[in-house]
């Protein structure tokens, strides 16, 4: 065990092992630590596929597609294989309004390039023959923008690749005090079960828990967690041919926009939904849901059977295949759906990469890249002043800009 | 939404007795098994019970598993059957599904202020070549085809283990019209009592000690045809060239039995690990309670004993769920379950009981020491 790091990376998931494994990778000593395990928090508790189509044009489109490319240059270079896969997706329109706002959304992502394109309702059905038949439509991303990942062996893979460079991680470790320099307020060292590590860099990679980290030297990070729940199948057939989720999850994704859907109350109470994919073990992983209800990440039946009332709305079969776990975790919720990567102006040597609700895994390589290059003083690929911290001083965020 | 006082999961001795006590006192009860039929294991033991006459001693256990069913209902007991706990959820939720297997199911959300898990044990396994072949199963579950279900196995038996789940069901096997080829047992003397190991000895069921089960032989079907056994070392390896063949088209395993553990899992108990008891168990109190305040074991899931001691158990968690409802004064409580124990004593005797005892000694002062009051969640 070493006393001194150049940066010691707080979280051990998708984000936490990717920044570590990138600063790692460009010469830095560093560590990773984690109050559980790799992968424990959110990263093990989350669905699996990396889009563009569930992002808004813009910065967030524009950092998904990058994430999403450098997802294939790592699983062409990692010796660890974390079930890379290209998966294409469809996002079904239950109605007409719902096919015309997709169409539009569409054509504005097909404005800056990226590819996707609208699906009727008979290309619908052959493309997904056990979809229910009174369906509009749907917007369909192909395999460019739309990938599957193992989140987990993701993580793994980071901490292992990053060993490499001489990574080093630390689990089941709990931070006792951060201290800072009394003259320049600099970074200086952590206290940790572990013993003291001295250190110039901290990183809070700790998603839905970085408000905690952020108190501990006086920062207000304004990140909640918003739950989320999944059902899993027993194996099964292959149901599905896709990545796919209904419209819908837009809506209650970017909770601005306000678009009433044709559901039960239970579906509306638990502001459901569908998504549903195919995984390498032949399982079905159904969800989905967002709620808040603060770090309690128990399962509650009404969610269970609201997303299955959901689910075979669309898929009839479903209603015969067995249920066999569900699982919740909690998304890192930021008022403006957009994650910080940034410096922190108030403490020289602090930096954040958190808050990336629901695009934790899609956005982890990208992000472990720019804190990188942040960290090193080098321009990043493009433009994340709107990631900046300093967003949050200003009260931007607030006035829901 | 459905309320009730108390729901009980698992219809064996410790449940009914549980569902019993908990109902006389006034109590709202919900008793759920899986089974098409409630008494656990009761209904599948034809034979007379050992022990003092407070328990049931020269009873049949289907005989006090009627009495119990009776008993239970008088008291106003609710039974679902062919049902199943499928989680524990917030707001003291329980999911239940219910209905039978060539029905529709149905999940039902039953909201209860209190929870006795009484779900007894699962048998272990012994893993050989061919151990998944059909015609290899578990020694209750011959027991269970036999007296419950009234089918025959097999015709001609391999029976590992000499315990007395080994001992027993070796006998009623034969009663039921099997032939017992050997009974197969890799320690040096006979795990079981003398007495029931006497019986099949009588009847020339060969017991080859110091012999293990190293492949069991498949016919063309992929079916059970033979067993192949050899003699074991001192450190339970085969020994070379000591192999032999003995036909038969079953191979029932009776290795012992462990805590049925999922929903003491799923609830979030704080366990312990005592091999004396088959594995992990939940920390409990004397009145039964785990470390998750409102959730109460008893029987087998506690670790495993016998009928009585499972009633027994069954009988305080009723009580104290019932204190807990105010439906009991606690003096009231105090005082049943003082003779409760008492009797559990007097059954936890001999050198099989007095083992049980040091162990259950062990586990109420982890739970004294390490948990104290059990915590609530909301």
């Amino acid at each position: 065990m070493k006393q001194e790091y150049d940066a010691i990376v707080i979280g051990a998931g998708a984000i936490g092992t990717s920044v570590a494994y990138h600063l790692a990778r460009a010469g830095y000593q560093t560590a990773v630590l984690d109050r559980g395990d790799i992968a424990s928090g959110s990263s093990s508790h989350c669905d699996a596929v990396a889009l563009i189509c569930d992002k808004l044009p813009g910065i967030d489109t524009k950092m998904g597609q990058a994430s999403i490319d450098y997802f294939g240059e790592l699983a062409r270079t990692f010796d660890y294989d974390f079930e890379y896969c290209p998966k294409g997706c469809l996002y079904i329109c239950e109605t007409q309004p719902e096919f015309d706002a997709a169409e539009n959304y569409c054509r504005k992502q097909q404005a800056d390039g990226y590819a996707m394109r609208m699906i009727g309702h008979d290309e619908l059905c052959a493309m997904e023959p056990h979809i229910a038949k009174d369906l509009t439509g749907a917007l369909f991303t192909p395999e460019s923008g739309s990938v599957a990942v193992s989140p987990y062996k993701l993580c793994f893979a980071f901490v292992e690749e990053g060993k490499k460079y001489g990574l080093e991680s630390y689990t089941y470790c709990t931070i006792q005090k951060i201290n800072l320099d009394p003259d320049t307020n600099a970074v200086r060292s952590l206290e940790t079960n572990y013993g003291t590590f001295h250190t110039k860099r901290i990183i809070n990679c700790a998603g839905a828990w970085a408000s905690f980290v952020g108190r501990m030297t006086g920062l207000d990070i304004p990140i909640e967690p918003r739950k989320g729940t999944n059902l899993v199948s027993e194996q099964t057939g292959r149901l599905c041919n896709h990545k796919i989720l209904e419209y819908g999850y837009m809506l209650s994704k970017f909770d601005s926009i306000h678009f009433k859907r044709n559901v039960s109350r239970l579906v509306e109470e638990q502001n459901i939904a569908f998504n549903l994919e195919y995984t390498n073990a032949c399982n079905l992983l159904v969800g989905g849901n967002r709620l808040f209800r603060g770090y309690d990440t128990r399962t509650e039946i009404e969610t269970m059977r609201a997303i299955c009332e959901r689910a075979v709305r669309f898929y009839p079969e479903l209603a015969d295949i067995k249920c066999i776990r569900a699982y919740s975790g909690v998304r890192p919720f930021v008022r403006d759906h957009l994650p910080i990567v940034s410096d922190v102006d108030s403490i020289p040597g602090y930096y954040i990469a958190a808050g990336h609700e629901g695009d934790g895994i899609c956005f982890s390589p990208i992000t472990g890249k720019f804190m990188e290059q942040i960290i090193s003083g080098k321009p990043t690929d493009f433009d994340i002043s709107r990631l900046d911290f300093a967003r949050f001083s200003s009260g931007a965020a607030a006035k829901g800009a | 939404m459905l309320y009730r006082d108390v729901c009980i999961v698992g219809a064996g001795p410790a449940g009914l007795a549980a569902a019993i006590e908990a109902g006389k006192a006034g109590a709202s009860v919900l008793l759920v098994d899986l089974n098409m039929r409630p008494g656990g294991q009761l209904f599948k033991q034809i034979h007379k019970f050992f022990g003092s006459s407070a328990h049931h001693s020269g009873t049949r256990g289907c005989t006090i598993g009627r009495q119990l069913l009776k008993e239970a209902l008088d008291s106003g007991v609710e039974i679902w059957l062919q049902s199943t706990v499928i989680g524990f959820f917030p707001g003291n939720k329980i999911g239940i599904e219910r209905g039978a297997d060539h029905t529709e199911k149905q999940i039902v959300t039953v909201t209860a202020k209190k929870v006795i898990i009484a779900t007894g044990a699962t048998e272990n396994a012994i893993r050989f070549e061919g151990w998944t072949a059909p015609g290899v199963m578990g020694a209750g579950a011959a027991q269970t085809m036999i007296n419950v279900n009234h089918v025959r196995p097999g015709n001609k038996v391999v029976m590992l283990g000499s315990g007395n789940v080994g001992l027993i069901v070796s006998y009623q096997l034969m009663q039921a019209g099997c032939e017992v080829a050997a009974l197969v047992e890799a320690a040096p003397k006979i795990g079981g009592y003398a007495v029931h190991a006497a019986k099949i000895r009588r009847a020339g069921v060969p017991i080859l000690l110091r012999h293990t089960i190293v492949a069991a032989v498949k016919d063309p079907d992929g079916c059970v045809c033979g067993c192949n056994i050899a003699a074991v070392d001192d450190h339970f390896r085969p020994v070379p060239g000591t192999e032999e063949t003995i036909d038969c088209d079953t191979i029932t395993i009776a290795a012992g039995l462990k805590p049925t553990m999922d929903l003491v899992k799923l609830a979030g108990c704080a366990l312990t690990f005592n091999p004396a008891f088959g594995g992990y168990v939940p920390l409990h109190s004397r009145r039964m309670e785990t470390s998750r305040a409102g959730f109460f074991v008893a029987g087998d899931t506690t670790g495993v004993e016998e009928a009585n001691t499972a009633l027994e158990e069954g009988r305080i968690a009723g009580i104290s769920a019932a204190e807990d409802l105010g439906l009991l004064s606690s003096r009231e409580a105090g005082l049943m379950r003082g003779e409760i124990w008492t009797r559990l004593d007097s059954l936890r005797f001999g050198p099989f009981g007095l083992r049980r005892k040091t162990e259950k000694e062990r586990i109420l002062q982890a739970f004294e020491s390490e948990i104290g009051t059990p915590q609530a969640l909301s």
